[in-house]
């Protein structure tokens, strides 16, 4: 087969030529025939005459000839497809309306097949992934968080048996020069012998060795991404120096394009060896165990099964666990996770296979959808061209021809669709890796490692999905009419006979169509309202405008002693700013991808079983925040400048705080007592509103805030200024008087309040405007096929109508009788549609955010929606019928 | 001119062969070649000569070539393969097979048709 259609391929080109030289022998042939008659008396004319008679058919001789260089099979098809075209053509409406929203539903798919694909589906490129396992910590809380570093020196210490080697990952944030100024960008600090660890080649270059973390090497490795954006691919920047805050550092390698780094959803712009990430980052977290911001993967040693390294590092965990080093939880442990199974974060992952497999049966309804409805259409043409196919097949066309030709129509369909759809999929795809979604350091999708260009996976969906489709569209419809009951179709004068098979399955399609765009509306219903309940929700921070700018403040650079009064700098000149009204600064925004942690304990309550101590949210900020960041103050007084190093640790709680420990309402005034490497007493001096701190919506977390002069070993400072101007602006004006203060200002973001919220709200906003694009073009598709079938009736009972209207049947009765049958449809589909709508709400509740199981409003609107739509699509044609003239309608057909 | 008979199913393409093994002939010469070689005894139709052709060309039995016919026009010229002289053999000697044993099996009857 294959052969003959690659055969025919390159036949094609050569196609015109070979038809030329087939008419030149031919007629050659006939010339000389003429000529032998000539010589026989005849005069020219009646020569060729003769000469063509005797030839019998040119065009069936060219016909054979062809057939036999080309192959029957293909000849023939060749032929349907000509045929085709043309009647697509000729149905200009028809084909545009079909191409229209086969594209939308291919389009739809592979959109989401082209992100499924780079998250979840393509393989990580990492050699011999099965001997790799990827490490974690366990807590009370995860079986899979992040690790400190100093945890990952002990287990490759303390584990030296069970791996070949671990490869770490640390995120490592730098300034690097542009034409524009300074800006930040994410790396990350290697170490040494990661990328053989991992059995990654470098496309260019070395990798970071172990050489360079003993020999304490400014070298540098750029990722793919980077070396283009910013060097144009150039491959001699091998041995260049690139300004890492302000330290040069020598490049020496590039990763390949499809390594995206260890760090979950950051694809760093540069590697450097990780012995050099306090120098480079002007802090010490090298050795702070507290600190979780690492990831490791290990190779197991040749024969170690994954089971057996798990008791070795139990054995490391056991071990830190009795020595209770600072920063160390006891009773915390490692996780080993096969890293062929990781795809970003393996509790991530669970999450999006699920996002993902939801959307994936949406948009493949939607794709049923638009199938179903063309499905009713061919149908319906079916049998408009039943008497032509009957008529061929009384004359000896093979019902496997007819069939064959209806197939080539619809797939010709499906291929104009897919085209279409596959261009709708690389611009939304764009679209989608250009927009900003105001993530930390410009992060956009473009870190999933999408690739906006069809690659072949998509490209192979994209051709599958439009050939399943050309054939669920055609095959129906081809063995429909083709059913060789010839005679008693050909007896009757219209198509009516026999139509009760076509027009009973263009029933059952609407129906299941009411069914499925139901389904989808009560999904778009559902994720509107988890939307707009998250709207509702107050974070209990933000609601005034405010900028937000994040800074950095190294450890290297900055005593703690200067680092409270560059703060305070700061703090004064923003203050000063023209429209700031107030300014404020924490260490650690809510709301943010990380988590500062303390752990207390409190009189009178003993802490959870295995633990010795309570844990909650810890926040460093200065007696402004609360006003500038709009969280309310309850009780007792927020920080001054009385605060200082050297005065009584005091601390303020929040609500669900106060609560929790002193349930009485006293908590200002009471003492907790911080664990960890000072052993201090914190006296609470005020109560705060509960503000979301990890998640939006979240049931209020435990948060205690400290005054920042109290707490110095945190570099991080974000200032929140709230303005009565306009917030977009002030950003930009925080960071141009910063660097007034200090030209190297260590910027890692600014952003307005309002971004900041966003971000948190985009996955619900996201997910309730799919679902309801989705929702929206079920609807339309389903009432265009209920038009459809009600047109329909309305055709084919024209000259009953005319009857009834000539013996005096009022417009309305008409009306009635036609639409009814449409209605009778919208009700069966609805009623399935309603069952299953129950079954996807329960499925659908864990994605929810305060929403019902089965939420009333949704549950009313969705039918009356839909219900009203479908009367508005059977009323229309039907009242149309009912303006012909009865005349009119009985002289037809 | 002599009766004619119509062709018995797959001779043509061994008549075919026969002809060109004298030497090259364009489609027309085939046609004439088989005329006089049969003196007119068999009727070829003329519409089924190039499929007929083409299917020799395609199994490799036959080769072609654009040349000058003899009043001067382009005239595609076919001439026999390697292949083609062995096909050529094989399809005689089984022929020849056949026509003597069709020839014994109603020879054996006595003659009154």
């Amino acid at each position: 087969m294959w052969n003959r259609i690659s055969l025919w391929l390159t036949s094609l080109v050569q196609r015109a030529r070979f038809d030329r030289d087939l008419s030149d022998e031919l007629e050659f042939h006939l010339r000389a025939r003429a000529a032998h008659w000539e010589e026989r008396g005849l005069t020219p004319r009646e020569a060729m005459r003769r000469a063509r008679i005797e030839f019998g058919s040119i065009d069936k001789a060219k016909a054979q000839v062809r057939d036999v260089r080309f192959g029957m099979w293909v000849a023939h098809v060749e032929q349907d497809v000509r045929y085709g075209l043309r009647m697509l053509r000729k149905h200009a409406g028809f084909t545009a309306m079909a191409v229209l929203s086969l594209g939308i539903g291919i389009g739809a798919n592979t959109t989401i097949f082209s992100i499924v694909n780079a998250v979840l589906l393509r393989p990580v490129p990492l050699g011999h992934p099965e001997e790799l396992v990827t490490l974690y910590e366990r807590n009370q809380e995860t079986a899979f968080s992040s690790l400190s570093y100093p945890d990952i020196k002990d287990v490759r210490d303390g584990a030296a048996s069970a791996f070949t080697g671990i490869a770490a990952s640390t995120i490592a944030i730098a300034q690097i020069d542009e034409p524009g100024g300074a800006v930040s960008v994410v790396g990350e600090a290697i170490t040494g012998g990661s990328f053989s660890v991992l059995g990654i080649e470098p496309q260019l270059g070395r990798p970071i060795l172990a050489e360079d973390e003993t020999a304490h090497a400014t070298v540098v490795m750029l990722s793919h991404g980077f070396w283009q954006r910013r060097f144009g691919g150039d491959r001699s920047v091998l041995g260049r120096e690139l300004r890492l805050n302000g330290r040069p550092y020598t490049i020496v390698g590039i990763a390949p394009a499809e390594y995206r780094g260890g760090i979950p959803v950051i694809t760093p712009a540069f590697y450097v060896p990780m012995i050099m990430l306090d120098d480079l980052m002007g802090v010490e977290m090298l050795d702070a165990r507290g600190v979780h911001n690492s990831f490791a993967r290990a190779r197991l040693a040749r024969g170690v099964t994954r089971a057996q390294a798990e008791t070795v590092v139990a054995r490391v965990a056991a071990s830190l666990t009795g020595k209770r080093p600072d920063g160390w939880v006891p009773n915390s442990g490692f996780t080993l996770y096969p890293t062929a199974n990781v795809r970003i974060h393996p509790q991530l992952d669970q999450i999006l296979r699920a996002a993902a497999g939801l959307l994936l049966v949406v948009v493949g309804l939607l794709l049923l959808l638009a199938c179903t409805n063309l499905t009713s259409f061919m149908l319906a043409r079916a049998l408009d061209r039943r008497r032509e196919v009957c008529l061929r097949l009384a004359v000896g066309a093979t019902r496997g021809a007819l069939i064959r030709q209806l197939l080539v129509e619809s797939l010709l369909l499906c291929m104009g669709g897919g085209a279409m759809g596959l261009a709708l999929a690389v611009g939304l795809l764009n679209a989608l890796l250009g927009a900003d979604l105001h993530l930390p350091y410009g992060i956009g999708l473009d870190v999933l490692g999408l690739d906006p260009g069809p690659n072949w996976n998509v490209l192979t969906f994209a051709a599958g999905i439009s050939v399943l489709a050309g054939a669920l569209l055609g095959l129906v419809p081809a063995l429909q009419s083709t059913r060789p009951d010839v005679a008693a179709t050909l007896k009757t004068d219209n198509a009516t006979v026999g139509a009760v098979g076509p027009l009973r399955w263009r029933n059952a399609l609407v129906i299941a169509q009411i069914t499925v765009s139901l389904v989808l509306l009560v999904g778009a219903g559902l994720f509107l309202r988890s939307w707009q309940q998250m709207l509702g929700v107050d974070p209990g921070f933000g609601r005034p405008p405010s900028a937000i700018l994040s800074i950095f403040l190294p450890t290297s650079k900055f005593t703690a002693d200067e680092a409270r009064r560059q703060t305070r700098l700061l703090l004064e000149r923003f203050g000063a700013l023209p429209g700031v009204e107030a300014v404020g600064v924490t260490n650690d925004l809510p709301l943010d991808t990380s988590n500062t942690v303390i752990r207390f304990t409190v009189d009178g309550h003993v802490p959870p079983p295995g633990q010795d101590t309570f844990s909650a949210d810890l926040a460093a900020i200065d007696g402004a925040f609360f006003d500038a960041a709009g969280v309310a103050l309850l009780q007792g007084r927020t920080f001054s400048d009385l605060d200082t190093p050297n005065s009584e640790p005091v601390a303020i709680v929040s609500k669900a705080t106060a609560l929790r420990y002193w349930p009485a309402g006293d908590a200002v005034g009471r003492l907790m007592r911080a664990s960890g490497e000072r052993q201090t007493h914190l006296r609470v001096v005020g109560v705060a509103g509960d503000v979301d701190v990890r998640t939006r919506g979240e049931s209020p977390r435990d948060m205690i805030y400290v005054p920042f002069t109290q707490r110095d070993n945190d570099p991080r400072r974000s200032f929140v200024a709230r303005t009565s101007a306009d917030a977009s602006q002030l950003g930009l004006t925080l960071l141009k008087a910063g660097r007034e203060i200090d030209p190297d200002l260590r910027v890692m973001e600014t952003k307005t309040m309002a971004q900041h919220l966003a971000v948190t709200r985009m996955p619900a906003e996201v997910i309730a405007l799919v679902m309801s694009v989705f929702g929206g073009l079920g609807l339309g598709l389903a009432a265009l096929g209920l038009y459809g079938v009600v047109s329909y009736t309305v055709t084919t009972r024209t000259r009953e109508v005319g009857i009834r209207m000539a013996l005096g049947a009022r417009a309305g009765v008409v009306v009635r009788l036609l639409a009814s049958q449409g209605m009778r449809i919208v009700l069966i589909g609805g009623t399935i549609g309603m069952a299953l709508s129950l079954g996807v709400m329960r499925l659908a509740n864990g994605l929810l955010f305060g929403v019902e199981t089965f939420d009333p409003f949704t549950l009313v609107t969705a039918p009356v929606v839909l219900g009203t739509t479908a009367c508005l699509a059977a009323y229309l044609p039907a009242r149309r019928a009912s303006r012909v003239s009865p005349l009119a309608a009985l002289r037809s057909d | 001119m002599a009766p004619q008979a119509d062709l018995l199913p797959g001779t043509l393409d061994v008549l075919v062969l026969k002809a060109v093994s004298l030497g090259p002939l364009h489609g027309y010469g085939v046609l004439l070649r088989i005329e006089q070689m049969t003196q007119g005894a068999l009727l070829v139709e003329q519409g089924a000569l190039y499929p007929a052709l083409f299917r020799l060309e395609q199994q490799g039995l036959l080769e072609t070539e654009w040349g000058v016919s003899d009043n001067n026009r382009r005239a595609k010229y076919y001439q026999l393969t390697t292949t083609g002289r062995r096909r050529l053999k094989d399809g005689v000697a089984s022929w020849n097979r056949l026509a003597t044993a069709m020839a014994a099996a109603l020879g054996t009857r006595t003659g009154e048709a």
